[in-house]
């Protein structure tokens, strides 16, 4: 039977879990940091990214429900962190809208989730499934550890390129500028809050899991974005007869 | 190595050369005590003095300057917006609160309040 991990090295096992599926090296990350996309992609970007990051206080929500009173360090980070995606200052998807529209497209496209691949679509299931169902802490470590935590190293690589190379202004790019900050700070307090309540080998390998999980989720939708609107398989001629 | 001095916990923090790290991550990380309640730049909870190796700081971003206003020429930054890459002192009132706990976050909240009693 496993041993519980002291703090420091379920620490570094959990830093362990994201390594090697870091979504700052997917393709379309790549391709945004070398200034190799058009506006066109970040549109597309945008109506996908919304139905990820969209749901994100309602997520928390249901971690929030799970979260047990005597939990007060986790309760607050979790309202806090709802109250900046909604109500702090501009709610947060108001200001992915407004990148979006300087972009071209419109707030009715970036809400219609006929307007999102698959992919983003599974991805947006898997939040909200392991928010509803898993112990406040591994939700935790999945949503905010293995997901949220990692914005920063995307984000600092890819706002000089809006603003330096494609021309948008510091108000059009405002989302990926408070985000590189903000995230920052919720991803450290995720981390914390994992390493409190995490209190059994089974819970501590629950978060590794979900973690590892969720790191490959977060990569695979940006890899789904390059696939899709970047340089998507050529349509078959003759595709074959589907199978009964 | 760089080290961030925390002097008001007298707490010191030693991170890797050539790293940029942010002020407010390494001080909840290292259990340095600065009071902190949003992470947006918003509530000016986690204003700090820097005392020493201002050269070191991350250039300030319009959010930040507007935050702090004179107190940004005080020598004030606001930790959870500031990457360090060298060595730094920092100082603050064990205290503080936000800049204007009754102003910004309140009107926005009424906002939405009313909105609610307008619809019924």
């Amino acid at each position: 039977m496993a041993e519980l991990l002291s703090k420091p090295a379920f620490r570094e096992a959990l830093e362990d879990a994201i390594k090697g599926r870091e979504a700052k090296n997917a393709s379309f990350s790549q391709a945004w940091a070398n200034g190799e996309l058009s506006r066109e992609h970040f549109a597309r970007w945008a109506e996908n990214h919304y139905h990820y990051v969209g749901p994100f206080a309602d997520y928390l929500g249901y971690i929030y429900s799970n979260t047990p009173d005597t939990a007060t360090d986790a309760k607050d980070f979790l309202l806090q962190n709802m109250y900046e995606e909604e109500l702090s200052d501009v709610r947060h998807t108001d200001l992915l809208i407004r990148f979006a529209e300087a972009c071209g497209t419109t707030r009715e496209r970036v809400m219609d989730v006929d307007n999102a691949t698959a992919v983003t679509r599974g991805l947006q299931g898997w939040c909200y499934a392991i928010s509803m169902r898993e112990h406040f802490a591994v939700a935790t470590a999945a949503l905010v550890v293995g997901l949220e935590s990692q914005v920063p190293s995307i984000y600092r690589r890819q706002y000089p390129v809006l603003i330096e190379k494609y021309g948008f202004t510091e108000e059009e790019a405002e989302f990926f500028d408070l985000h590189i900050t903000s995230d920052e700070i919720h991803g450290e307090r995720g981390y914390q809050i994992v390493l409190e309540h995490a209190t059994t080998p089974e819970l501590q390998a629950r978060c590794l899991q979900l973690v590892r999980h969720g790191a490959e989720a977060r990569f695979s939708y940006t890899k789904a974005l390059y696939d899709t609107y970047v340089s998507p398989e050529p349509a078959v001629a003759n595709p074959a007869p589907a199978l009964a | 190595m760089p080290t961030i001095r925390f002097s008001t916990s007298d707490r010191e923090v030693e991170f890797a050369d050539g790293d940029e790290v942010n002020l407010l991550r390494v001080a909840i990380r290292n259990d340095c005590g600065i009071p902190f309640k949003c992470a947006s730049g918003n509530c000016g909870t986690d204003r700090v003095r820097v005392e020493a190796g201002a050269d070191h700081c991350s250039t300030p971003r319009r959010r930040e300057r507007e935050r702090l206003g004179e107190l940004f020429d005080q020598g004030y930054r606001l930790a959870c917006q500031t990457y360090v890459n060298g060595d730094v002192t920092v100082a603050w009132d064990p205290e503080q609160i936000g800049l204007d706990a009754g102003s910004k976050v309140y009107d926005k909240l009424r906002q939405v309040w009313l909105a609610k009693d307008d619809g019924g």
